[in-house]
């Protein structure tokens, strides 16, 4: 199952940048402190900030959003862990999991463009969800939070960029070289 | 894992709750009828003043502050304007005059258009095709409009004394005694129609036996409108929660759904209140532009314009009532002082029909499109029965609020049914 991942679909949804915690609970505003896109701000900031998160409980198997739906909102594990899977009619391909103090959905912060994947939690879990319109009211009326928030977003979506970018560079590399291999093969032949 | 009775216990729950919280939401609204009025404008106004706390919020005023801020200033808006149009009312006796000027001009243009001499006599065709209809009509009217005893002796007494010039003097009385004349003659009918009144209904000429004290009404009033400034403050205060307890309680797949209805109604509906009372305001200020220009009294040019801004939000109603009120004012003004040079002196009524048509076509094709665009997109029908049934629950204030509330559910109906297809919630 793992195989057949695709090498973008590891780098959306991988969250290598993100650091990961041990499994046990934390609480709101820690969850948000030791967030990446948050960790930049002051404890009294993310206090602020807190006032726009939403905690939700969602069972095992039950689905916290599904691949085409409009994104509104960034989900941040805060108990539980979460799978992120491309269901096609036959099969269901697992891209990833995540787990405390991971974040999921993280681009529905920029736009309203339907989710590239499903999220299903595995166990019970419990989740932080931050909405975009909301975030965007909380930019409007605290400019500077605002602009530490979608610096981080924008480094993130940017190194995210650069990864994609290398490894488009370095499959481009395989592919040249494959073909020079099939060129030689048939000259041989 | 889910199982099964798991599933059939929480249906059950739901059902019972969504049920039991129907019927108290039911219960409650017939009970507590009186508050609806109260509570539905002080959520208006916390609603059309929100950017403005927004605004205060971002220079960096704490909420609390700025929510003073904010009641401060209707505070003082309310009380000026009050003030202002209080100040615009005619005395208790310049009240009288204004009376018997209004009853004297209806009564005239009655008499030239049915082509009558006196009251009872015979007219021309129009007489005879709707005359049968009109005197009871004129005959209610005088009646309504006629001064009694002690407000006569009132009226002489300050037309006597007052400051009018001998000519002003002599066309009020002359009007007095027209007016007089006639209510002398309408008086058979009246009695004869007292008397149809006591067979018809005997308790109607008896004392009422509810107390009617001004002061017990006074406070009865108070304790219902109470609600509305607490409404106001709560509403303002209120940093999410409502919204986020009210998110909470659904379901998890109707989640972010239930977010996006929220957001989408939000925008919506502050877009269209704030645009009515920009639209409202533009009309009011047309109408106060135009009738000053054709030579009104700057004063009541501000009063008429505030009132035909206001019932502007009124369809079909409301145009009307800007044009009773310029037609009115028009109508005891008797002569204007123009300010344009090309408007002649004695066109009062004709002039404040032109005023308020030109501020109505400027709304409808310019300042409802531009600012509304299509909020208001209701069908003529909704709208009239919207506004009468408004009227009929509530009075004026239910004719006012009738179609903002229609325009409300409408928006949050089309909302959800869009986003539960955008979720792939329904087909």
């Amino acid at each position: 199952m793992e195989d057949k991942k695709t090498l973008f679909e590891r780098i959306i949804w991988d969250n290598s940048l993100i650091q990961k915690f041990t499994s046990k609970q934390l609480t709101i505003i820690d969850a948000l402190k030791n967030n990446v896109f948050f960790g930049e701000l002051t404890k009294n900031e993310i206090k602020q900030l807190a006032k726009i998160v939403y905690e939700r409980e969602f069972n095992s198997q039950e689905y916290i959003f599904m691949n085409g739906q409009p994104a509104a909102a960034m989900f941040i594990i805060l108990d539980g862990e979460v799978k992120i899977i491309r269901e096609s009619e036959d099969a269901e391909v697992e891209i990833t999991r995540l787990k405390t103090n991971d974040t999921l959905g993280e681009l529905a912060l920029l736009d309203n463009s339907p989710r590239s994947a499903s999220a299903v939690a595995i166990k019970p879990t419990k989740l932080l969800a931050i909405f975009r319109e909301d975030l965007n009211d909380f930019i409007n009326s605290q400019p500077e939070l605002g602009a530490k928030i979608l610096r981080k977003l924008a480094i993130i979506t940017g190194y995210r960029l650069r990864m994609t970018n290398d490894l488009l560079v370095e499959k481009d590399e395989e592919l040249k070289q494959c073909k020079k291999k099939l060129e030689r093969l048939e000259e041989n032949d | 894992m889910i199982d099964e009775s798991r599933k059939l216990r929480s249906r059950i729950f739901y059902s019972l709750f969504f049920f039991f919280g129907l019927a108290l939401t039911v219960y409650l609204f017939a009970v507590l009828q009186s508050l609806i009025l109260p509570t539905l404008i002080g959520f208006f106004l916390a609603y059309i003043t929100k950017p403005v706390l927004t605004f205060l919020e971002k220079k960096k005023i704490p909420r609390w502050g700025a929510v003073l801020i904010i009641l401060l200033g209707w505070i003082l808006l309310i009380v000026g304007i009050g003030q202002r149009i209080i100040s615009l009312l005619p005395d208790k006796q310049h009240e009288l005059v204004i009376r018997v000027q209004t009853q004297a001009k209806i009564n005239d243009l009655y008499l030239s258009l049915f082509g009558k001499e006196d009251i009872n006599a015979k007219g021309n065709f129009l007489d005879e095709l709707f005359g049968n209809e009109t005197l009871p009509l004129m005959t209610t009217l005088n009646n309504f409009m006629k001064l009694n005893a002690e407000e006569e002796k009132t009226f002489l007494n300050y037309v006597n004394s007052s400051n009018y010039t001998p000519e002003e003097r002599n066309r009020i009385l002359k009007m007095y005694e027209s007016v007089k004349k006639i209510n002398s003659n309408l008086a058979v009918n009246k009695n004869e129609n007292n008397k149809e009144k006591t067979k018809e209904n005997p308790f109607e000429i008896l004392p009422s036996l509810i107390p009617t004290s001004e002061i017990a009404q006074f406070f009865s009033e108070i304790s219902k409108w109470i609600v509305m400034p607490f409404v106001f403050i709560f509403i303002l205060l209120d940093d999410g929660e409502i919204k986020k307890f009210l998110i909470n309680i659904l379901p998890n797949r109707y989640f972010e759904m239930s977010f996006a209805v929220f957001d989408n109604v939000d925008k919506a509906l502050g877009k269209y209140l704030r645009g009515t009372i920009l639209q409202s305001s533009l009309v009011g200020g047309v109408i106060f532009i135009g009738l000053f220009l054709i030579g009104f009294k700057p004063g009541s040019a501000v009063l008429i314009g505030i009132i035909a801004g206001i019932s502007n939000v009124i369809p079909y109603l409301g145009p009307l009532i800007g044009y009773g009120a310029g037609i009115l004012y028009g109508m005891i003004v008797g002569k204007l002082n123009p300010v344009l040079p090309f408007i002649p002196q004695d066109a009062a009524i004709w002039g404040s029909v032109i005023v308020v048509f030109i501020a109505q076509i400027l709304d409808n094709t310019i300042f409802q499109p531009v600012i509304l665009g299509k909020a208001v997109n209701l069908h003529p029908l909704v709208i009239i029965l919207g506004v009468m049934g408004g009227g009929i629950a509530f009075g004026f204030w239910g004719m006012f609020l009738a179609i903002p509330t229609i325009v409300v559910f409408r928006v949050i109906i089309s909302t959800i049914y869009k986003q539960l297809r955008d979720y792939q919630l329904i087909y």
